[in-house]
This record gives C-alpha cells, structure tokens and sequence, in this order.
C-alpha cells in the first residue's frame, strides 16, 4: 500500500476508509467536454485497485442487472474486471455533466445491433451533453472513450499477446487479402505478431465504431492499412506528409471511406490502442484534421492523471 | 432447475485474501466478491431460462474435449470449473479468444466450421452440438 502514502492520497491511519465502506464516495472531479475532433480516454489498472472497500463503492454505482452480470462472471478476476468495467463507463461519463448527474443515476440501452449507449432523461433546464462511448478490456487494463455526439470504437490488446494458432492461418481465415499480403512481408517472426495484434485492434475499433457487431462487419470484407506504403512506422509528431490509417472495402479498393479515423498508439507501455471515430463534417475543418487524443490514467474516487503528453501515450499513428 | 445449480457453482468461493486487499500496516480485512453478494441481498441470480433442444446433447467426452481447448485458450485458473452451461462471455473470452478457440475445435475434431454457425455459439455445450453435428455430417 506504500504507494497510496506516496501519491498522498490516503492518511497515514486509512482505518476510515475501511470503516465506512457505505460512505458516499469523494466526488468526481468534473472534466471538459471532448472537442468534436477529440476521443477522450480513461483507463483503470485493475492490479492498482488494493483497497478492496472502492469494490463497495463501484458496486453501489451499479444497475441491479449489471450486479447480477458481474456476479455471472467465472471467477473473482473477471468478477473484479466485470466490475471495474461498469464502474469506469459510469464515472467516466459522468465526469462531463458538471456535477448533474451521478455515476449511479445513468441509464444504458443497446442500439439495433446490441452496441451499448447511454439512455438519456428529459430535463427541464438542462440538455446533457450528447456523449458517445465505447470501452475495451484485457485481463490488465480496461479503456474507455469518450467523444461528444461520434460514433467511436476503442480496443486494446496486451503488447505480449501472443496467438496459439500460427499468425498467417489466422489471418488468411479472417483478414482481407491486402492485410494478408502485407502480414507475409514481415519475415521477423515478432514482428508480423506485434503487427497483427496492432492490426486485430484497430479491425475490432472500427468493427466497434460502426456498431453492428462482429458479424455485421465481418473482418474479410474490409482493408485497414496505411494509406503511403513505403512508411511503415511513423513516432512523435504528426507531419502533414504523414501516412495515415485508413479503411476500404476489398469490394470497393481505391475509395477510401473517408468517414472514419483511426489513431493507433502503445498505452502504458503495456498495451496497443485503436481507437476508431467518425470524422465530424459539419465543422468546416473536419476533412482535413486527424484525430486529436486526450488520455487519463484512472483509479476512480480515488486518483486521476492527464498522461497525454507523457510516455504512457507513445508512438502514435493517426 | 440444473441451470441454476450451474450458475451458482460457477461462482466458487475463494478464499478470503484471494483479492489481495491490504494487510500488513493498515490492516485492512481483505473483502471477497462473494462477501460483497452478502450485502447487496436484492442480487439473486435469475434462472437462465432452458432452451429447447431438438437434437441431441454431444456425448461427455466431446464436451470435455471442448473444455479442455478452452481451457487452455482461454488460460483459466485451475479452480474455474467449466462445464458444459458455462458461457464464452462469463469465461472472459474476446473476439481473439473465440476465433482462436473455433480454429482450435475445426483442428481437434478435423471439421470446418461457418461463420455463421460460430456467431450462434453462446455455450460450451452450444459448441459441442455444433462439433458433433459436422462430424456426423462428414463421415454421413
């Protein structure tokens, strides 16, 4: 627990903390919204969570169906995922009402293809801010994104992930041709499978962006690659000759759809990131800028950081 | 009603300090999930309601064979029971985890299996089912 004491957060004598597990929780503090061309992005390490009494409190925020879901996981370690997951969605959410709305007072329902989005209250003098959210989660971390009034799609995949089938059958059985082709370029066994993975996440962003689901947007039908082939990895800042990510379909090569944009970064060091997110056309410079992040490592009601400019958010490809 | 039962197994009890709360200065009494169940009394599990099934259920060996995969795939630990209710969402798996688990079953059992047959797979048993049905289809 020594790094409560460094981070300052906690008194020496925590016993409070213990003794009151009931207690209304700290209040969240209230962020910005997202500008349209922005994806905001919090994320929780659940292995950073070793005050069992927050479990009390983020399971007071829930739904009684999304208790009874989280009680349905196998195991505590997916009980615990479970529920940090709901419990990021509604803090995260809430964050960006001014102090209007509680995590717990937010209600979701599941668009025409099961995408989860949130069911917003009438209010008399009061319009919400239209928030569109998606999350992503791994046995050791869980993401969400957040934008205002966009369809976004966020996945994230352990860097170390590695496959028990062989990289190439997986992707000559799911992939487009295009990604196949490039995939059998790489003859570094390592790297074809960090480029898989990097590809995999940023096909479920965009699979998750459009929200009809895997079937609905079978991962064959559509190519993500980089839109100048002969710049493979491009660090630190944008350029305006820069390549960047785009999508196609294998039935339509050549006509990029334009609508969505792509950002593909490490998160804390552990992770690859894709986030996914329909381009804003009615802002006049919406055609030409690319995707602008805004991230936040987590631990909610009890600690909150900006890691965008840090080295938690690296190697981003736009 | 078996699917009960199999819920609430499916929840093992652990011990206590399996959370790895706090000890040691602060003292904290480490808090399980399932104590958290204690107080919030209004959870009861509902029962999942049993589907009709008109085939036949795949014998024992092939759902334990599919266990097994998934077992592996999915690298749970050794005290998650798996059986044949248990569900590919309550057991953790991703998009990634259930290709990788339809590859594995099509390579154990020497079928192939549609996307659209794999889309409507929600349970160990589902899958088995399915395993069975090609097999049968195969060599029929």
């Amino acid at each position: 627990m020594s790094w409560l004491l460094r981070r300052n957060m906690l008194p020496l004598h925590s016993n409070s903390l213990a003794r009151r597990p009931f207690a209304s929780p700290l209040p969240l503090p209230p962020a910005s919204l997202p500008s349209p061309r922005e994806t905001h992005i919090w994320y929780v390490v659940p292995d950073e969570l070793k005050d069992a009494s927050l479990l009390y409190q983020y399971m007071e925020l829930l739904s009684p169906c999304e208790r009874q879901s989280v009680l349905r996981m196998n195991g505590e370690r997916l009980q615990k995922g479970a529920l940090l997951a709901r419990a990021l969605v509604r803090t995260t959410l809430a964050r960006y009402t001014d102090g209007r709305l509680s995590p717990k007072s937010f209600k979701f329902q599941k668009n025409r293809f099961g995408k989860p989005e949130v069911e917003w209250d009438k209010y008399d003098l009061w319009a919400p801010p239209p928030l569109q959210f998606n999350i992503s989660h791994t046995s050791t971390m869980i993401a969400c994104g957040v934008t205002l009034d966009l369809p976004i799609g966020i996945d994230i995949e352990e860097k170390q992930r590695k496959t028990s089938n062989n990289i190439l059958s997986l992707a000559h059985r799911y992939f487009s041709p295009v990604e196949v082709a490039y995939l059998k370029t790489l003859a570094d066994p390592e790297c074809r499978q960090s480029e898989f993975i990097r590809l995999w996440t940023l096909k479920e962003a965009y699979v998750k962006a459009l929200g009809r689901g895997f079937s609905g947007t079978p991962f064959k039908d559509f190519t993500i690659r980089l839109e100048a082939s002969n710049s493979k990895q491009v660090t630190g800042e944008l350029k305006s000759d820069a390549p960047s990510i785009v999508v196609e379909a294998v039935d339509d090569p050549g006509i990029l759809m334009n609508r969505w944009q792509f950002a593909l970064f490490e998160l804390n060091n552990s992770h690859y990131t894709a986030v996914c997110m329909e381009r804003d056309v009615k802002n006049p410079d919406g055609e030409n800028n690319s995707l602008k992040l805004e991230v936040w490592r987590t631990l909610p009601f009890v600690e909150d950081e900006c890691v965008t400019e840090t080295d938690a958010v690296k190697n981003i490809i736009r | 009603m078996a699917s009960i039962s199999a819920t609430a197994k499916s929840i093992p009890t652990r011990p206590r300090h399996s959370l790895q709360a706090v000890n040691g200065i602060f003292g904290l009494k480490s808090v399980s999930i399932s104590s958290l169940r204690r107080s919030f009394p209004s959870i009861r599990l509902q029962p999942t309601p049993m589907r009709f099934r008109v085939c036949c259920a795949a014998k024992p060996e092939t759902v334990q064979k599919v266990c097994d995969i998934v077992k592996k795939q999915l690298a749970l630990a050794e005290d998650i029971a798996i059986t044949g209710e248990s569900k590919f969402s309550t057991l953790g798996a991703d998009s990634l985890d259930t290709v990788e688990i339809v590859m594995g079953l099509e390579e154990a059992f020497n079928i192939s299996v549609e996307e659209e047959s794999a889309q409507n797979i929600s349970t160990v048993q589902d899958a088995a089912d399915l395993i069975e049905t090609l097999v049968a289809a195969k060599s029929g």
